[in-house]
């Protein structure tokens, strides 16, 4: 292990110790509780400006991590949604009286394990990162241990995410033993030199990766998991889970999608991961329709939006991954408002987050509603937000590879999903104040993450070049 | 320096009063907000006049042009550019908007500023969609409308506003989420044709879009048939005309005024300006289909509005058969016919704006609008029943006011190549003089038989104020409409021609 490698990691290993104290510090000062959440704030902000000051290039740990603008592009985006899944828990932590140490620290620590993800070439670390985010997490999502919907969202992600590990490490052990290498540089050098058969042996793998990857994006038919687990996880944990996760595992696919398949697979990868974006896309907006709750509302349209990314995906290119991982940043944004604005719902946590409770708030409480009437739009698509720019740009990406039926659908799936999407705004403003009105909190911080996150998806949605550069910078590391 | 940014200020003003009243002004500043929207409004307009004198009718193509890059890797660029059609479509929208403040300035008393910054939003995206050369632009300016009048539907609608919003909202995306597909297919054939990406109109003209076989092997037919079905749902063609009378209906009379007065015509707008000059030869095979769709809705939308009994849901469907003249001016593709189009639905902006204005004045007072409910106002209302007469007529095309020069250039131009449509077509003004012309005599000649409308009181100064200049308007039309015609006859020109 030379400087360099430890130059490398160090925002990993400022994430993973300041963790570390968190967890520490509940144990042995207590009484410190209430500067546990603006620290971790402050380190995972560092550990941004460590990620872009350093300037660290090229490979690190004899080829284990890779560290290029795709990494770094990630990497943000994550530290993002930790800052602002950090500033909307303390006050929602305590409220519900769970204000402890250990959320920080694990929530510091599934950031860093998909950092690390996002950044290698290499399947046995993409694993260890994986599990490094999903143990965090699934201690995360029971975090509110006295109340069964948060034990069970905690258990059926654990049960679910062990599933699909096995899946995963099943997948890449066949991808072993077909081509000999868990590197996926290996991998792209044998590809080109015409060595990489599309036999049964790697079909499978590829497709058992394919599944478990599928089982954390929560897309169809892995998805079952996932409005359970929306719905019971502590809403700044869902907030959490609905884009971290989901961005590194996509990276990932990426790479691997980038290493395997300008080799003769394409015919066989490329119309698998559109039926699964199809599925995706349809069955997602359709059963959102039918929800009651907020949450799982989300949780369904979360598994329409991977579908759209999924699309990005199977356009690839350099217009595509540039794509997703605008659709990401976006994404980040506008889940994030959202789930804030369910945050400040102040009523005890086991009950629903039900749309009707939304009923006339749209003209007593201004700042929330405008910023998740913004949201809803922006995840609607509808311009001027990022959440249309975002879309675009996948579909351009669809269109000019020729997948043209592909955006229609994709389009056609986007006009379903309006309906209840606008349903939320049409609660917020249309419908007069019910009689017994449910109770609401919006302490600073989470008006704060809500409307900054709301003006974001607007501004990036005005001037999105910017954010495309970045992300086409990105892009470039990976596809030509 | 405003030559270079003329445009843009123009644009930009509404939205950004809009803004500043959504966001900064306090809560109950309801009066602060009316009147910031009523100078923003006639800032706009004010703008638009200079634009106007600064416009040369003589060059058919676009100017006042501004250009910057929006986002250069993809080949979007934010670009606006004026030509004849767009000028008169964006005085009629900025004259239209200071009289729907003025008219709403006491019937919308609940969430003043939100009606406010709804109304200049919607602005915004209008004159942006009259004025954007780059169909991303467009597209976004196009979308920007949907949510402010969601808004005002939803908002400050009647009974089943929600319903009607709800429904407004679907089909418009409807046809727009294809047209999003068909611009991207547009960009990607430019990319294959020249080797860039580009979304500037100027552009997509150069494009040679192959026609192939059949309509799904037919790259041209499949992206008419997407641009088509975003601007027909706007317009209404029938039948895809349903979402009209519910969000007439529903809609408050401001939004109903903008709704019809200008919304509309951004289908027929979005015809002329992008389905004819990309895809000619798709144009020329649809256009047996919309003769035959436009006169369906000229004689449908007549037959219906005749046997209605709110007076709202009447001059709703009376759209539907207007709008059904202009597409037939459109499709027929003279030069004549098209400007005959083209001021019809400036004289539709004004005369059916105009209505709606006036049925808003006696649902102010009566709360009803059922025709059965009134007769006999002629004599009480005496100012209003000269407005609504003047409206009437100028709607049934009397010669001498601005609807006969429309009508008339329509069917006349239309005659030598579509002669059977222009005969069945001919027939809806016959029908529309009589629906009307029983309407006006049912609510305003017959006997008083309902006492409490004995005490109704005659237009206000506000009102009248409002009303006045849609009159001169109609006049000015009707008596010299060479002014107007002269604006667009150049671009008008150049479309037919090119």
């Amino acid at each position: 292990m030379t400087s360099h490698d430890l130059l490398a990691i160090l925002p990993e290993l400022v994430l993973v110790l300041g963790g570390g104290v968190l967890v520490l510090a509940e144990v042995f000062a207590p009484s410190l509780r209430r500067t546990f959440g603006p620290l971790a704030t402050i380190i995972a902000l560092g550990a941004v400006v460590l990620r872009w000051t350093l300037a660290v290039h090229g490979m690190a740990f004899a080829g284990a991590l890779r560290l290029d603008e795709l990494g770094r592009f990630v990497d943000t985006y994550v530290l993002v949604a930790v800052v602002l899944a950090a500033l909307v828990a303390v006050p929602y932590l305590r409220r519900t009286k769970h204000e402890f140490g250990e959320f920080h620290g694990l929530l510091l620590w599934a950031a860093a394990g998909a950092m690390v993800m996002a950044k290698t070439d290499h399947f046995l670390v993409v694993f260890v990162g994986l599990e490094l985010l999903s143990i965090s997490l699934y201690v995360l999502n029971a975090f509110h241990r006295t109340s069964g919907i948060s034990l069970e969202a905690g258990w059926k992600y654990l049960v679910v995410g062990a599933f699909a590990a096995a899946i995963l490490l099943f997948g890449i052990a066949l991808t072993y033993g077909a081509t000999g290498t868990f590197s996926l540089v290996e991998v792209t050098d044998k590809a080109a030199g015409g060595d990489l058969l599309p036999t049964l042996l790697l079909l499978a793998g590829l497709a058992l990766i394919l599944a478990g990857f599928a089982f954390k994006l929560a897309v169809v038919p892995f998805h079952a998991w996932a409005p359970d687990v929306y719905q019971g996880s502590p809403t700044p944990v869902t907030a959490f889970l609905s884009v971290v996760p989901k961005g590194a595992v996509l990276v990932v696919l990426a790479r691997v999608s980038a290493a395997f398949v300008p080799a003769a697979l394409t015919p066989q990868w490329l119309p698998l991961l559109a039926a699964v974006a199809v599925a995706s896309m349809v069955l997602g907006n359709l059963v959102a329709i039918a929800q009651r709750d907020l949450k799982r509302m989300l949780a369904y349209s979360g598994i329409a939006h991977m579908g759209y990314a999924l699309v990005g995906l199977v356009a690839f290119g350099r217009d595509g991954l540039a794509g997703i991982l605008v659709y990401f940043a976006a994404y980040t944004l506008m889940n994030i408002a959202a789930f804030a604005v369910v945050a400040a719902f102040s009523e005890n946590e086991e009950e629903p987050h039900l749309l009707t409770d939304l009923a006339g708030q749209g003209w007593k409480r201004p700042t929330l509603s405008l910023a998740l009437s913004i949201a809803m739009f922006s995840l609607a698509g509808i311009p001027p937000t990022v959440g249309f720019t975002a879309k675009f740009l996948v579909f351009r990406a669809a269109v000019n590879e020729g997948w043209v039926w592909l955006a229609v659908v994709g389009v056609l799936a986007s006009l379903v999903s309006v309906f209840y999407y606008v349903r939320v705004v049409f609660y917020l403003y249309m419908k007069p104040l019910p009689k017994r009105e449910p109770a609401y909190s919006e302490p600073w911080p989470i008006r704060l993450v809500a409307a900054g996150c709301a003006a974001a998806v607007v501004a990036l949605g005005i001037l999105p070049a910017w954010l495309l550069e970045l992300a086409e910078a990105a892009a470039a590391t990976l596809v030509r | 320096m405003l030559h270079d940014t003329l445009l843009s200020t123009l644009i930009l003003t509404p939205g950004a009063v809009g803004l500043v009243v959504l966001l900064l002004l306090p809560r109950q500043a309801d009066s602060a907000a009316r009147w910031l929207g009523l100078l923003a409004s006639l800032a706009t307009l004010a703008l638009a006049a200079l634009a106007w004198a600064r416009f040369d009718p003589a060059d058919p193509g676009f100017q006042l042009v501004e250009q910057r890059p929006w986002l250069p890797q993809v080949g979007i660029s934010y670009s606006l550019g004026m030509d004849g059609i767009a000028l008169v479509l964006v005085l009629l929208t900025a004259l239209l908007q200071p009289l729907v403040f003025i008219s709403s300035w006491t019937s919308i008393s609940q969430h003043v500023k939100g009606f406010i910054a709804s109304m200049l939003l919607l602005e915004t995206g209008v004159l942006g969609a009259f004025l954007a050369t780059d169909l991303f632009l467009f597209y976004v300016f196009w979308e920007l409308m949907l949510i402010p009048m969601y808004f005002i539907i939803g908002v400050w609608g009647g009974e089943r506003r929600i319903y009607a919003a709800v429904k407004f909202v679907l089909f418009t995306l409807a046809g727009s989420l294809l047209m999003l597909v068909g611009i991207l297919y547009l960009a990607y054939l430019h990319h294959a044709q020249f080797g860039v990406f580009s979304f500037a109109y100027g552009d997509m003209l150069r494009l040679d879009i192959p026609m192939g076989a059949g309509f799904w092997g037919s790259p041209q037919l499949l992206l008419f048939a997407a641009f088509a079905l975003a601007f027909a749902i706007k317009v209404p063609v029938w039948p895809l005309h349903t979402w009209l009378p519910d969000a007439h209906v529903e809609a408050p009379t401001g939004g109903s005024i903008i709704l019809a007065g200008i919304l509309l015509k951004l289908g027929t707008f979005g015809l002329m300006r992008y389905n004819r000059p990309l895809f000619p030869e798709a144009w020329e095979a649809a256009t047996p289909l919309f003769m035959v769709l436009a006169v369906i809705a000229i004689i449908y939308g007549a037959l219906v509005a005749w046997a209605q009994k709110d007076i709202k849901k009447l001059v709703a469907y009376s759209s539907v058969s207007h709008m059904g003249f202009i597409i037939l001016g459109l499709f027929a593709g003279t030069v004549a016919s098209t400007q005959g189009a083209l001021i019809q639905m400036i004289n539709h902006g004004l005369s059916t704006g105009a209505l709606f204005m006036l049925v808003g004045v006696i649902y102010d007072r009566r709360h009803t609008r059922l025709i059965e409910d009134f007769g006999g106002l002629a004599k009480v209302m005496p100012l209003y029943t000269f407005a609504f007469l003047l409206a009437t007529l100028s709607s049934i095309g009397l010669p001498g006011l601005n609807g006969f020069v429309g009508e008339f250039l329509i069917l006349t131009g239309a005659f030598a190549r579509h002669p059977l449509a222009v005969a069945l077509g001919a027939t809806g003004i016959v029908l529309g003089a009589i629906y009307m012309l029983s309407l006006v005599q049912r609510v305003f000649w017959n006997a008083l038989v309902h006492e409490e409308n004995r005490t109704l009181s005659d237009l206000t100064w506000r009102e009248a104020l409002a009303f006045a200049p849609l009159a001169v308007f109609m006049v000015w039309i009707g008596v010299q409409p060479g002014t107007f015609l002269r604006l667009s006859e150049a671009a008008v020109r150049h479309l037919i021609g090119g």
